[in-house]
């Protein structure tokens, strides 16, 4: 899923200078799961604006939301969003953008993005993919090192792990962890040739805007 | 009333879903809504509380006190250590709190109904017809409202303070009475039914007679009903030194308690079952035998002894009460007998209806005849509910007549039927508390409540137990397990995030095959923990919401100055109910879970100055893995309230006990 965190309200509150009427709008699937985008947040971070708004002695009014997902038209066309002269979107890029391109107001977004994770624990996720395009986890064994890797290389380790610790000192090494999984699963010999460089290209294959891959950035 | 069935059966019989109940409600022949009044007893809201027992129960003063509590029996924490003391904390809401304003209705009905009888059976009736807006009078045929509970319960148990606080409850919405009027004698069936729509019929038991043994006409030889009902008006009957009472009930030990306040040095009473088949309830007897007053079990009374006056009674060993098909037929060894010396014997062997003169048919025993389902008599509108047709049943059993009765009575005069299909909802029960679950609850003895010495309180006729005070209460009230009170899951807006799974210690929610989310509420103790971090507003404890503690954070700011300091405490917590400063107003909740980030940020917009987390500590927390989401939420209020330049604007503050205080949990 797409892991996303909340923008410091200094930001929201300096975007929405000038509005009257503000729709938070929240989105159920990823930033609900996030724990950043839920109706839980949305009505949090109405509260947290409106002493924000009220402390600088601005008038803004807010009414809160929820689309099950912002980044499918279908939903944000069934949204009321009569009398609203901005969205803040409490959802992924995805959300804003698609917002943004559907309803012809201002939107703006309460998140910043993080990274495609998956969950570790209560509140806690793990970056596990970059969405390059071309997809090499099937070689290394469900780990990505264009991710997981500091240098993203895709021939490793690098001269610089130790003791299976990446040099940067605060993560393990990728690719330590790549070949001692390959070993567990009985496929160490799989790694003996050299990953050619990556097909950054891959997206270019298609027309940009309908890439069902994303495509090169 | 609703029947409460266990969940198999339900499931077995496949019919529309039943409400769901805890046992303690489900037991309740009223249902009152138990787990809600708790927990309002829990936060120190004892008004709430009284609410919640009116609505289905209106003689809360009475039940607090003297009922047989058959919730208790069913409280899912027998499994653990003991029931809560609901009974008793239905009393603190009622000592503590304050009676609701009557609600009268929109319009009146043209309707009269009389009430013949002041019982609880008929108080309730009145009352619930009074509510609906039919004028109702009540005839009585002693001085004074309340029937048995005046003059059969002991003033030592129910006080008539306490009885009359429940019956001017009722009187306020606008029911008249007449008291020193016997229907039959000062005023006719016939003529009453002239003067109204309908005839409830709730005279109770007002006969008891002597077992029909050798020299019961002797001076001295007394039955239970006559004697409690003097000793009731203050007369000092003199029962002498020695006093025998026979039978094994709760009458019989309110006769002998009674008799040893009177002045009798030595109390014994007998009777023909066995100590463990003995039908008093344990805690009356274990009250008696502490006053001192003396059992002999399975013996039969053959003769009372004496001349002119009584000398004492002879009785012989019973040998069983009971044939094989559990019918009364007691059998005797008369080899075996005694002798016991008496001054007094009082005769508490079951009592009796007294209609006879009322005009209406009687079946064999005397009892109005009546068809139970529409409790109709053969004489047009003409009902009769109660122990006059049950026979003798508890308190709370007569409540539930009452009940009925209204709903039947309105039904037939107003063609509306729905308080009768609210009654006859199927309620079931929840299940045990599951062994997983049962292991981590913490165990926690019952609070005690003061009460006289034995050696004060066979002296008078003072109340003997006082009573919970507010924080005993809040205390004992915080050993409810809340069943059935716990997770709501609205599966619309769920995100299917599995945040409940993770923060629930007792592994309520699970994952079923093919990503279905179940939620086990026989494991649910309400403790909030998912509902607290649900970040799609999918889940709801009952009884609690974002709107209602709005509304309570504005009620208590309204009355402070705009510097106020809000103060959400914990209900665990300790010292009592002091507060945490000058112009700080305190919010009990059960768990500071139940406090969002969201609401802490409204009573700062609403006007508080500062708002504190006043928490419990790990000695008195009630759910220990709350503390380290409270802790996180916390850290989250810091951080949005620091972004504001508002640090100072939120403190959590740990709650020291008083000098002194005592923590019933903690040792």
């Amino acid at each position: 899923m797409v892991v996303v965190t909340a923008k410091q309200l200094d930001e929201i509150v300096h975007m929405l200078a000038g509005r009257r009427r503000v729709l938070l709008l929240g989105c159920n699937t990823c930033a609900a799961v996030a724990l950043a985008g839920g109706d839980r947040e949305v009505e949090t971070m109405i509260q947290a604006l409106q002493l924000a708004i009220s402390r600088r002695g601005m008038t803004v009014e807010f009414v809160g939301g929820v689309l099950q997902r912002q980044c499918e038209p279908e939903y944000v066309e069934a949204m009321d969003a009569e009398d609203i002269d901005a969205i803040l979107s409490l959802g992924c890029g995805a959300g804003v953008a698609m917002l943004a391109a559907q309803t012809g107001i201002p939107v703006y977004p309460a998140l910043d993005t993080l990274f495609i994770g998956a969950a570790q624990g209560l509140g806690s996720w793990r970056a596990e993919c970059s969405a390059c395009g071309s997809c090499v986890l099937g070689e290394t064994a469900g780990i990505c090192p264009v991710t997981r890797c500091a240098k993203g290389i895709l021939n490793g380790p690098c001269g610089g792990v130790n003791d299976g610790e990446c040099e940067l000192g605060d993560r393990p090494c990728a690719w330590v962890e790549i070949h001692e999984r390959l070993e567990s699963q009985g496929r160490g010999a799989s790694f003996a040739h050299e990953n050619p460089p990556k097909d950054d290209s891959a997206g270019e294959m298609y027309q940009w805007d309908l890439s069902a891959k994303g495509g090169s950035r | 009333m609703a029947t409460a069935r266990t969940r198999e059966q339900s499931a077995s019989t496949g019919s529309a879903p039943a409400r769901l109940f805890a046992p303690c409600r489900a037991a309740c022949p009223v249902h009152v809504d138990v787990p809600g009044y708790l927990l309002a007893v829990a936060e120190g809201r004892f008004s709430d509380a009284l609410d919640i027992v009116i609505e289905r129960n209106p003689l809360p003063s009475v039940c607090g006190r003297i009922c047989l509590r058959p919730c208790e029996d069913g409280c899912r924490r027998c499994l653990l250590d003991e029931p809560v003391a609901i009974a008793a904390l239905k009393r603190a809401a009622a000592d503590h709190g304050v009676y609701p304003t009557p609600r009268h209705p929109k319009r009146m009905r043209p309707e009269r109904v009389a009430v013949v009888g002041s019982g609880p059976a008929g108080l309730t009736a009145a009352y619930d017809l009074a509510c609906l807006g039919i004028h109702v009078t009540i005839y009585e045929e002693k001085p004074r409202l309340g029937g048995m509970l005046r003059y059969g319960i002991p003033n030592y148990r129910l006080p008539d303070a306490a009885l009359d606080r429940d019956i001017s409850f009722i009187l306020g919405h606008g029911i008249e009475s007449k008291t020193d009027i016997r229907i039959g004698r000062d005023i006719t069936l016939a003529g009453l039914r002239a003067s109204c729509d309908a005839v409830l019929v709730t005279a109770g038991l007002q006969l008891s007679r002597p077992v029909p043994i050798e020299g019961v006409d002797l001076p001295g030889v007394l039955t239970a009903l006559p004697f409690l009902d003097a000793a009731a008006r203050g007369m000092r009957v003199d029962v002498g030194k020695r006093v025998v009472v026979v039978g094994g009930g709760n009458v019989a030990v309110d006769v002998a308690r009674t008799a040893s306040r009177l002045g009798a040095r030595e109390v014994t009473m007998i009777c023909l079952e066995s100590r463990e088949e003995m039908p008093a309830s344990d805690h009356e007897l274990h009250d008696a035998e502490t006053e001192g007053i003396r059992f002999l079990p399975s013996w039969g009374p053959r003769a009372v002894l004496g001349d002119d006056e009584v000398t004492g009674l002879r009785a012989v060993r019973c040998t069983s009460v009971f044939d094989a098909e559990k019918r009364f037929a007691p059998t005797f060894d008369e080899s075996v007998s005694t002798i016991l010396d008496a001054d007094t014997v009082l005769f508490a062997v079951g009592q009796g209806v007294d209609v006879a003169d009322l005009g209406v048919p009687l079946t064999q025993r005397g009892a109005p005849v009546h068809e139970p389902g529409t409790m109709r008599t053969p004489v047009e509108r003409v009902y009769a509910a109660g122990d006059c047709v049950c026979g003798p049943t508890k308190v709370i059993d007569a409540i539930a007549e009452g009940h009925r009765a209204a709903a039947v009575i309105f039904r037939d005069l107003a063609g509306d039927d729905r308080p009768l299909v609210e009654l006859d909802a199927d309620a079931i029960a929840i299940g045990k508390v599951p062994e997983h679950v049962a292991h981590k609850l913490e165990r926690k003895r019952r609070i005690q409540m003061e009460r006289l010495e034995f050696y004060e309180a066979c002296d008078s006729f003072d109340e003997v137990e006082f009573g919970y005070t507010q924080y005993e209460a809040a205390r004992e009230a915080q050993r409810c397990l809340s069943c059935t009170t716990g997770a709501r899951l609205t599966r619309e807006k769920c995100a299917a995030c599995l945040t409940c799974v993770r923060v629930c210690p007792h592994d309520v929610p699970s994952l079923q095959a093919g990503g279905y989310l179940y939620f086990d509420l026989d494991a649910c103790h309400a403790c909030g923990a998912c509902v607290s971090q649900c970040p799609a507003l999918a889940l709801s404890l009952e009884g609690t919401s974002e709107a209602e503690m709005s509304r309570k954070m504005q009620r208590a700011l309204e009355d402070h100055s705009v510097d106020a300091t809000l103060a959400f405490r914990c209900g665990s917590a300790p010292g009592g109910f002091l507060h945490l400063g000058k112009d700080t107003t305190t919010l009990t909740q059960s768990c500071l879970l139940s406090v969002s980030e969201r609401s802490v940020l409204e009573a700062l917009q609403s006007g508080a100055a500062k708002v504190l987390f006043a928490e419990c500590d790990a000695a008195t927390c009630r759910f220990p893995h709350a503390q380290e989401l409270v802790a996180r939420s916390a850290e989250r209020i810091r951080s949005i309230l620091s972004q504001l330049g508002m640090e100072d604007a939120f403190e959590v503050v740990p709650v020291e006990p008083l000098e002194g205080e005592y923590l019933p949990w903690s040792s």
